[in-house]
């Protein structure tokens, strides 16, 4: 709503303070609007069920101010904080809050993130309008927009980042190098106690020893990242420079540590006071952790390479397994199953590229996407296409089948059994292989015939055994191929006719 | 493009970043190959020509360098173009809701032009798209839409916006399902994440979706929709 509104010249001119009240009016209002989103987040609580508010439940100030904290505390470095982290952290907190309703936790931390977000205004920007009076008579507004928090797409997936007014009004300026945060909190430190302000000393020491966790951390994220894929950081050039740094600033900071307990052990052991002294072991317990964080770093600095190298011998140099040596069932398939659904997808999804071979990736474009789905349907053909004529003469030729004449052969010796004949005699006559095989499938198809297998009944085979009837005799064929027992064949009824079918008697 | 010849090197590390651009779960992660590449192509223009001209002669062309990674579109026709053959089967009435729903999903995250230079990724929710979506069938001006735009307008507008099968889920042939399905497949593209972590039915919109609509020419109906998020989010702030 910028441009003059309300302009009302009869109107009382409002008298102002002071010329330098009015200079820097805007820049008041605006660190007031600032905390406004958190003030609204906190009047909408309930509307998000979230009760209790103003109960001692939850404190979503407190909240606002972690989930800004988290945010800031992972910009600058290769990895920003996702959404998952800074939720998670709010849920923890909340947890911390009123842990007898785990139920709430997540819901809460949403409720602040989204807040945070403006998502009440589908993610825009909070826009407020400054009243600018300086000059007489009329007031101007003034649109200010801002955000705290938004949401940036990035190779790790959506991750926060604070806007600039979010971290100088909510952080005032906190340097995120923690090297160098922790360096110039070193100095600070030791002016604060040498001026014996112990209080202030007792500050310092803690968010000295916070970075010192900050700084291991992000070198035992970096190592462990190695372990992963030795590819994922530059040990070329950029972690081999970073490691010698680090390392020179931990022997810097152990001997750093030494000092500052020395002096701040002396302070204590001749000061009379009891709050300075109480201030003072607080500072000694500090310096005692932030010194057990800096000898952990150092021992995580002095085997960073032997990291490197054996990830690199495992990953690059050492042999692969073959797949054929893996037990599917118990090496894949059953651990695959146990895993969540995402670690799950890497694993088959690799399996599946491999054992499906190339697959072309489709991309969209807008544009053309639109178009296709939204083109006209085509237009029916006006008649149906002819049908066509096959002319192709139909293959009868059975490349299974027996030559014709062995078919016939095999006819000849089973015109034998007209009088009856058992199949070891039929066998034993001077026949090729091919029509003994052929006499004794139809002994066995006579037999024992299949009554589904309409395909054998117009063989071969069923064509010979129509009309034979096959009886064993309780004698063994043991001579030449055939091996089994023996079957008298016995024609009933007259001797097979041209077209076949044998009838199955069940 | 310049006409020097290229080093055989060059291409090879363009070819290979045109691969990364297509294995779509790849990231750029800090001294990886691929952000040395990516990095490399926003600042050596040598390096760019010879993988802009290389995607050109893959049916592709190189729309932008996020901090996600290169994104890349096809050529129509070409190997790497969408056909609704990869799509799942749908009858005529499915295909235009499906665009139909893709463009309000363009319109409610991206209402002004400024929003396509915004870095700012917007969060979409299913419930949120599948209203809007029916509240501007029913006030945009679709006079001058495309007829293909109206009738899927209408259709739309028929839908009812939620069936539920025997499991209780959404049903085909409702209006949430659509958009669900067309969430889906943006995040099948790489043009949207899942943001489970906000609610069940958000999504995070990518840098890709952001370049896929600002590359877009627009449709009469994209700009209709276009206005009537202006509108609201007019109104919601006055």
């Amino acid at each position: 709503m910028p441009g003059s509104i309300g302009a009302a010249p009869q109107a009382p001119v409002v008298a102002t303070a002071s010329p330098a009240a009015d200079a820097s009016a805007r820049a008041r209002w605006r660190s007031l609007v600032l905390t406004d989103p958190i003030s609204r987040l906190v009047r909408n609580a309930a509307h998000a069920g979230i009760l209790g508010v103003d109960d001692g439940r939850y404190d979503l100030r407190r909240l606002a101010l972690a989930a800004i904290d988290v945010v800031v505390g992972q910009m600058g470095f290769a990895r920003e904080a996702t959404l998952d982290d800074v939720l998670d952290a709010l849920a923890r907190l909340a947890a911390r809050m009123f842990p007898e309703r785990p139920d709430e936790w997540p819901a809460v931390a949403q409720t602040v993130l989204k807040g945070l977000l403006n998502d009440a205004h589908d993610n825009r920007r909070f826009t407020y309008h400054f009243a600018d009076v300086s000059d007489s008579g009329t007031a101007r507004w003034e649109p200010y927009s801002f955000r705290l928090l938004s949401l940036r797409d990035t190779e790790f997936g959506p991750v926060l980042v604070a806007s600039d007014q979010a971290i100088t009004l909510f952080l005032h300026g906190l340097d995120v190098d923690l090297e160098d945060a922790d360096r110039a909190l070193a100095h600070v430190l030791q002016r604060q106690l040498e001026d014996r302000r112990f209080a202030a000393a007792a500050r310092t020491a803690a968010q000295a020893e916070r970075t010192s966790v900050g700084l291991s951390a992000t070198l035992a994220e970096l190592l462990d990242a190695t372990r992963r894929d030795v590819t994922s950081t530059d040990w070329t050039a950029d972690l081999p420079d970073r490691l010698t740094r680090a390392r020179r600033h931990v022997e810097e900071r152990i001997a750093e540590d030494d000092r500052f307990l020395e002096h701040v052990q002396g302070g204590l052991d001749s000061e009379v006071s009891p709050e300075v002294r109480a201030v003072s072991g607080q500072i000694v317990d500090l310096l005692g952790r932030a010194k057990q964080v800096h000898l952990d770093l150092e021992k995580r600095l002095v085997g960073a390479r032997d990291v490197f190298l054996a990830a690199q011998v495992r990953q690059r140099i050492g042999r692969r397994r073959r797949l054929r040596m893996l037990n599917l069932a118990e090496d894949v398939l059953e651990p695959v199953l146990a895993l969540p659904v995402t670690d799950a997808l890497e694993v088959t999804e690799r399996f599946a590229e491999r054992a499906l071979g190339v697959t072309v990736p489709r991309l969209a474009r807008f544009d053309d996407l639109v178009e296709s789905l939204w083109a006209a349907p085509r237009a029916p053909e006006p008649d149906a296409p002819p049908e066509e004529v096959d002319d192709v003469p139909a293959d009868t030729d059975d490349v299974q089948g027996y030559p014709a004449e062995v078919v016939e052969a095999a006819r000849s010796v089973l015109a034998r059994a007209d009088a009856g004949v058992p199949l070891s005699e039929l066998l034993g006559t001077d026949t090729s292989d091919e029509v003994a095989e052929l006499v004794a499938l139809s002994a066995l198809w006579a037999f024992a015939p299949d009554p589904g297998d309409e395909e054998a009944d117009g063989s071969d085979v069923g064509f010979l055994a129509a009309g034979l009837v096959a009886v064993p005799t309780g004698a063994t064929i043991t001579a030449g191929a055939f091996h089994g027992p023996d079957l008298r064949l016995t024609r009933v009824g007259a001797a097979p006719d041209p077209a076949p079918r044998l009838e199955d008697d069940e | 493009m310049t006409s020097v010849a290229a080093d055989l090197t060059e291409v090879r590390s363009a070819a290979e970043l045109i691969q990364f651009g297509l294995a779509r779960r790849v990231r750029p992660v800090e001294g990886s190959e691929y952000r040395r590449l990516l990095d490399r192509y926003r600042g050596e223009l040598r390096f760019k020509d010879v993988v802009d001209t290389m995607a050109e002669g893959l049916g592709l062309e190189v729309l932008g360098t996020p901090r996600a990674g290169i994104v890349l579109v096809p050529e129509p026709g070409g190997p790497f173009a969408t056909r609704l053959g990869d799509l799942r089967t749908m009858d005529q009435q499915e295909k235009l809701v499906f665009g139909l729903v893709l463009v309000g999903i363009a319109a409610y995250a991206y209402p002004n032009d400024v929003d396509f230079d915004d870095p700012e990724t917007r969060l979409i929710e299913v419930t949120a798209i599948e209203e809007f979506l029916r509240t501007a069938v029913a006030a945009a001006d679709l006079g001058d839409v495309e007829d293909r735009a109206r009738a899927a307008a209408e259709i739309y507008a028929d839908l009812p916006a939620l069936v539920l099968t025997n499991t209780g889920r959404r049903a085909r042939g409702c209006t949430l399902r659509a958009v669900e399905e067309v969430c889906a497949w943006l995040v099948g593209q790489g043009a949207a994440r899942e943001a489970t972590s906000l609610g069940p039915d958000t999504f995070h919109l990518t840098d890709h979706f952001r370049l896929l609509v600002a590359d877009s020419a627009g449709t009469a109906a994209l700009d209709a929709l276009r206005s009537v998020r202006r509108d609201a989010a007019t109104g919601a702030q006055a």
